[in-house]
């Protein structure tokens, strides 16, 4: 799987290898601005992602995610590279016309601290077969400590069609935002 | 009289000899395209498999067998299983995936 999440502070590309049902190892690089554009930071690392908890339901699903990551991470405010520990948790509810998940996760270095919180909702249009195009409506509201003392609120488009995932919108700071997802067969 | 059962019962045997058998699955936890992908990825792989279909609607997986071989309908639903849902009824029908497929839409 490939994942992208592209907008003027913040771009990110991350692919993910499942080894098991419930167990994938993935890489990921991200780019973070600050809003006013003077910090930057460069974050590589390797993750590891786990479905700690599924609940299925007849109408639903309801997950618990374990996220974890290790990599180096650069700035335009030190010197070098610094380890950063990135562990997180999210959890999610979804029906075939329901979204809602929550997601935190830790971004520590030593001297450093960009933690991260988000939380979507959203709902489809209306049903289709799974070998159709579905458009969803979805609300992200998303904040980051550190290089930024704003939240964040994007709605956007979703559209969903076989292997492929795609969101896009506009958030509160009138930037374009991008994500796409990719399943490989 | 004789003649005309012994003439039907050949006809029924020959229809049920002739006739696609699937097997439908009723599965919880199944909501999303790429649930239903994983799943028909997975069953299309298994050596007996014919055809599959998902309704996520329905929450249904119905498979077909190939001519002359038997699904085991044990290790398909250790299959959805092991995808990370939960199968809740099994049941063996004299259908084709087509044929169930139209059934299931005509409903919707």
């Amino acid at each position: 799987m490939s994942m992208g999440d592209v907008s003027p502070n913040w771009q990110e590309v991350f692919v993910n290898y499942a080894l098991t049902a419930r167990d994938a190892a993935g890489a990921s690089a991200l780019v973070m601005r600050s809003d006013d554009g003077t910090k930057t930071r460069q974050f590589t690392e390797a993750t590891y992602t786990r479905l700690a908890k599924r609940w299925n339901m007849p109408e639903s699903q309801a997950n618990i995610w374990f996220i974890g990551g290790i990599g180096n991470i650069t700035g335009n405010d030190f010197f070098g590279s610094k380890t950063m520990a990135s562990p997180g948790i999210q959890v999610d509810y979804e029906t075939t016309r329901v979204y809602v998940a929550a997601t935190a996760r830790l971004y520590r270095a030593q001297g450093l601290n960009h933690d991260f919180a988000s939380a979507r909702a959203g709902f489809s249009f209306y049903e289709v077969d799974y070998d159709q195009t579905q458009p969803w409506f979805i609300l992200e509201v998303r904040r980051m400590r550190g290089l930024t003392d704003k939240t964040e609120v994007t709605p956007m488009l979703r559209l969903i069609h076989n292997r492929y995932f795609v969101e896009f919108g506009v958030n509160n700071a009138s930037q374009a935002r991008m994500n796409f997802m990719y399943i490989f067969d | 009289m004789k003649k005309i059962i012994i003439a039907l019962a050949m006809g029924i045997a020959a229809l049920s000899a002739t006739a696609a058998t699937s097997t439908k699955f009723t599965v919880n936890g199944m909501v999303c395209s790429f649930c239903a992908q994983g799943i028909e990825k997975r069953l299309s792989k298994m050596g007996a498999t014919k055809d599959v279909f998902v309704d996520l609607k329905k929450k249904t997986v119905a498979v077909e067998a190939k001519d002359g071989q038997v699904l085991d309908a044990k290790a398909i639903s250790a299959e959805i299983v092991d995808s990370g849902y939960d199968v809740v009824k099994i049941e063996t029908v004299l259908q084709s995936v087509a044929e169930i497929k139209g059934e299931l839409k005509s409903r919707k």
